[in-house]
């Protein structure tokens, strides 16, 4: 009984601690939402207050200048087809990787995980060259086809490590039902991997959402344009419109956040099921 | 054995996708019957305005499609040049700087030297984009910059003749400063204040700017030994002596902020400066002083005016005739005109096109009044080693915090001359 | 047996040639492309790219003490930023897994921070460090809010870090609460049994059991500080003076600004050199201690 009500006592002093760093860490989204309904003068001469005017015609505008609806389409797509393949591609070589470690494939498991630091920057130019050979540029599925490229060592690194920890016994009940390596795939490892996948998912998610540079080499026409491509276009040499690019930025954001809320419930869900673990 | 079958495959994919990109384009991009014109810059302050006028072209012209793309985010635009050329994808028109920018994309630039428009452009204009007589660009604006001053804090500090003279500026300054203003807002944060437009004072100062410059890469001249950047520091100094405080961590918002909202009465910006202090406090009474580095009132009052982007055309375009054909529509047309003062808001390049205060604003007319004067000095950092602006802003940010003096920040600037002069 | 062994070929062409397929398109051809510009004196922009053999190489060594520079800047970055992200996450992690009424919507604002890109982050931060901060400085008077933020190398240094590790732990939390969550109740309800403290059951049960976590949050938070380039260029740019240039920013300079291509794939290609080895010996490190234990 007295352990409980000091256990009780310390638990809501931690709980007070994390509400206020929780509060200082949102001081930047403060700033954010609160700018986003300034004026453009406001923003410069005071941005810590409170808006004195709420400008909501800020949010109208960036909404029509960035052709949202469009951009949008163009994000979701890029995202999510992306995020799929990567997915199933990727855990089908994690899976074989992990389990058949010839040396050809330690080889190219190696190579992933050196890729994984190369610095985008370094090879953005021969990276053009190659995908106007594929005959990729100026489509949104030869930005896919980059993403699964770029996101592969990532995501093999990830789910390598998760099926190295998934009991090799747990396959041998598949193959007594008669499946067939494939079916053992599928069927036992797939659903199996739910957590983990959730974990990329997000990672690759927020990733390809927000990424400029690789769109903006590969998309050259305005329809295909992706949401980061129209924020930045709010960005001039000198003029830098915040009054257009906060309120863009939060309508890019949104989504996202949503998105993780909703996800949030699968990696913990996901989590407590997985009773599989190394 | 797995492994040369997957090779083979791999090769197999490879050499198909080459044979179907091995076939480059050879005609116009047609577009329901209209030839297309890939137009790509980088100016994100006049994309939409550019909207209007591609509308009135393709009015004009229904054989053309303008197909416009600007690259935002400011620094990104030569990276996606690049990566246009590199992919096969060469826009018909782009943007590009003068002297060393030219240089380097010479093998792809078109000569414009027989155009229409070529007599009309100020003298100013046309060096920066001329190669052994020939012209490779039209110039798209010209922009000058000096202290831009607010007049009536001038007033109000009792100051009643304008500062030509570097000691009729720290008599100025110091008048401020008794009155409570802040004299200077200093954006040192900023690599393109330092690097580009201070420091170019002392370029633009040599008896032969051009000359000085090939000399510093030969060896015959050097940063420690020049009398003139000697001056020029004490300009720099004047404005540390005189400026607000931790001049390093002002930004190009915050340093137009501070004087924009009157607590500071000069800040070292140009003309292009008018949309945001317009934007801040519409108000303000404007004008621009020049950057004195010594006491002889005749060389010291200009102003710095260069052209800071120039419109090229792809030498092997295949609409290269229709390229050319909309360049000079844009400069002598009365709608091609109209635009570049009234919604472009440029300083017109050409003489004959003519600019008014209501357009430009009190700044762009003083630009341009000077510059019709003959009292215009040039802009240098394009024919700088690529990368030098950067690298000198460095090290100027280093002196003006402290780290190093004067002594060091001139050899720093002959040691990364000296690496960045060699390809 | 033929047949068997035909199987096999299919299933690792099946299961592993997509991503290899990808990979070698999109990364490695053009990584070996960069190879062959390290030796040439390319500058991005002209059709013609002339051979210099190694001279690339020697002027890196000899005449770019900016370029060594900016790899000790990014490995003092990565020592604190590593640290530090996975310090803040683990803690986050270990007390977020309690029964706290908040729970949830605290995990949710500690992971806000990751949604927003690395180049649009940079510029909200610098308006925050440089407009924000000097605005609370005023209102409160606190020094800590006086200081010349990105004004001076220390605190460009810390400015860097600080956002960094803002942005990153509430993801290396996501995956900790994930790790933590699956150590079975039972070992730490034995352990408390057996008269183990609050402290005991973190070191001698939580911690073991969350290695393979903390493998993976080791290997990301090193991965993206040593790819440190949309934060460094939004934030600093490499300033003052060129006191916070990381690596991958160098590069970009040299192969954009300078137009030095062919210099610019030399010095990524030292830098993947250094950093795949350095990747490997940790992989192994952390590898090691997870077997043990």
């Amino acid at each position: 009984m007295e352990t409980a009500k000091r256990y009780r006592g310390g638990l809501i002093l931690i709980e007070a601690v994390l509400i206020l760093g929780g509060l200082v860490f949102l001081i930047p989204f403060y700033f954010l939402i609160v700018n986003s309904l300034k004026s453009f003068g406001e923003i410069l001469t005071d941005a810590a207050s409170w808006p004195g005017v709420f400008h909501w015609g800020n949010y109208a505008e960036a909404w029509n200048k960035t052709a949202f609806p469009k951009a949008f389409g163009n994000s979701l797509l890029v995202t999510v087809a992306s995020n799929l393949l990567l997915v199933l591609m990727c855990s089908m070589a994690a899976y074989r990787m992990a389990r058949r470690p010839t040396r050809y494939n330690r080889f190219l498991y190696a190579a992933f995980v050196a890729a994984m630091v190369i610095p985008f920057q370094a090879i953005m130019i021969p990276l053009v060259k190659v995908s106007s050979l594929l005959g990729i540029m100026n489509s949104i599925w030869g930005l896919i086809i980059c993403y699964l490229g770029f996101g592969a060592p990532m995501t093999v690194f990830l789910l390598h490590g998760f099926v190295k920890s998934v009991p090799v016994d747990v396959e041998e009940a598949g193959r007594v039902d008669g499946c067939s390596p494939y079916g053992v795939f599928f069927r036992i490892i797939l659903p199996l991997m739910q957590p983990i996948a959730v974990t990329v998912i997000i990672l690759n998610t927020l990733w390809i959402w927000n990424d400029y540079l690789m769109p903006s080499l590969i998309l050259q026409k305005p329809e295909l344009y992706t949401i980061p491509i129209e924020t930045f276009a709010f960005f001039g040499q000198y003029t830098k419109q915040w009054d257009l690019a906060l309120p863009a930025l939060v309508l890019g954001i949104t989504p996202v956040v949503i998105f993780f809320l909703v996800m949030q419930k699968y990696i913990i869900a996901g989590i407590a099921q997985g009773s599989v673990k190394g | 054995m797995r492994l040369g079958k997957q090779a083979l495959l791999l090769l197999t994919i490879l050499a198909m996708a080459l044979l179907m990109a091995g076939c480059g384009k050879n005609g116009p991009e047609m577009d329901g019957g209209r030839k297309v014109l890939h137009i790509f810059q980088f100016k994100v302050e006049i994309a939409e305005a550019l909207e209007g006028l591609k509308a009135e072209y393709e009015k004009e012209h229904p054989d053309i499609k303008l197909d416009i793309q600007t690259v935002g985010g400011g620094s990104d635009y030569g990276a996606s040049l690049r990566s246009k050329f590199a992919s096969g994808e060469e826009p018909d028109i782009f943007n590009i700087g003068g002297y060393t920018e030219m240089e380097m994309w010479q093998e792809y630039l078109e000569d414009l030297s027989d155009q229409p428009w070529v007599k009309d452009v100020k003298e100013i204009a046309k060096e920066p984009m001329t190669k052994n007589g020939k012209l490779y660009g039209q110039p798209m604006n010209l922009e000058g910059y000096g202290f831009i001053y607010n007049k009536d804090l001038f007033a109000k500090a009792g100051i009643t003749e304008k500062p030509v003279t570097l000691s009729g500026l720290r008599e100025a300054a110091e008048k401020l400063k008794a009155a409570g203003i802040t004299p200077f807002s200093d954006g040192y944060q900023e690599w393109f204040v330092l690097g580009n437009h201070n420091v170019n004072v002392a370029f633009a100062n040599q008896p032969d700017p051009a000359e000085f410059i090939q000399g510093l890469s030969d060896g015959k001249y050097k940063f420690a030994e020049d009398p003139v950047f000697e001056q020029w520091t004490e300009l720099l100094d004047l404005t540390l002596e005189y400026g607000n405080a931790n001049p390093l961590t002002t930004d190009y918002n915050t340093q137009v902020t501070m004087f924009a909202n009157g607590e500071a009465a000069m800040l070292q910006q140009g003309n292009w400066t008018q949309v945001q202090l317009d934007g801040i406090n519409p108000d303000l009474n404007l004008g621009i002083l020049p950057m004195p580095i010594d006491d002889t009132a005749e060389d010291n009052d200009r102003l710095f005016v260069g052209v800071p982007n120039n419109w090229v055309i792809y030498k092997d375009s295949p609409v290269k005739e229709e390229a050319k054909e909309f360049l000079n529509w844009l400069v002598t047309s009365e709608t091609g005109k109209k635009y570049i003062t009234k919604e472009f808001k440029f300083i017109p390049a050409f003489d004959s096109i003519e600019g008014t205060e209501e357009d430009l604003g009190a700044l762009g007319m003083e630009v341009l009044n000077y510059t019709d004067a003959g009292k215009a000095l040039t802009w240098n950092w394009f024919r700088l080693p690529n990368g030098m602006p950067q690298e000198i802003s460095s090290s100027m940010q280093a002196y003006i915090g402290g780290k190093i003096g004067k002594t060091e920040m001139l050899e720093q600037f002959q040691m990364n001359w000296d690496n960045l002069s060699v390809d | 047996m033929t047949r068997r062994k035909t199987s096999e070929q299919v299933q690792q062409l099946v299961f592993v040639g997509p991503s290899t397929l990808f990979f070698v398109l999109i990364v490695a051809v053009p990584f070996f492309l960069g190879l062959y510009y390290a030796f040439t004196d390319w500058n991005g922009i002209s059709r013609q790219a002339d051979g210099v053999g190694l001279r690339n190489f020697a002027h890196i060594f000899t005449k770019d003490p900016a370029f060594l520079n900016s790899f000790w800047f990014t490995a003092k970055f990565m020592v604190l930023g590593v640290v530090l992200t996975n310090l803040a996450g683990f803690a986050l992690a270990y007390f977020l897994t309690k029964r706290l009424y908040t729970r949830n919507v605290m995990r949710t604002v500690f992971f806000m921070p990751h949604v927003i890109g690395g180049l649009l982050l940079g510029f909200i931060w610098q308006f925050i460090f440089v407009r924000g901060f000097s605005s609370i400085g005023e209102a409160t008077g606190l020094a800590f809010f006086k200081l010349p933020w990105l004004g001076t190398e220390a605190t460009s240094f810390w400015a860097i870090v600080i956002v960094f590790v803002w942005q990153n732990a509430g993801y290396l939390m996501v995956i900790y609460i994930s790790a933590i969550n699956n150590v079975p109740k039972n070992l730490i309800e034995a352990a408390k049994v057996d008269g183990a403290g609050r402290k005991q059951v973190l070191r001698h049960v939580i911690v073991p059991l969350v290695m393979p976590a903390v493998t993976v949050c080791l290997f990301l938070a090193i991965s993206w500080s040593f790819k440190l380039f949309d934060l460094n260029l939004s934030l600093t740019k490499g300033g003052p003076f060129k006191s916070t240039e990381s690596v991958a920013l160098n590069i970009y300079n040299e192969a954009f600004n300078i137009s030095r291509f062919g210099m610019g794939s030399a010095k990524a290609i030292i830098f993947f050199i250094v950093v795949a080895l350095i990747s490997i010996l940790q992989v192994r490190a952390t590898k090691r201690r997870e077997v043990e234990l």
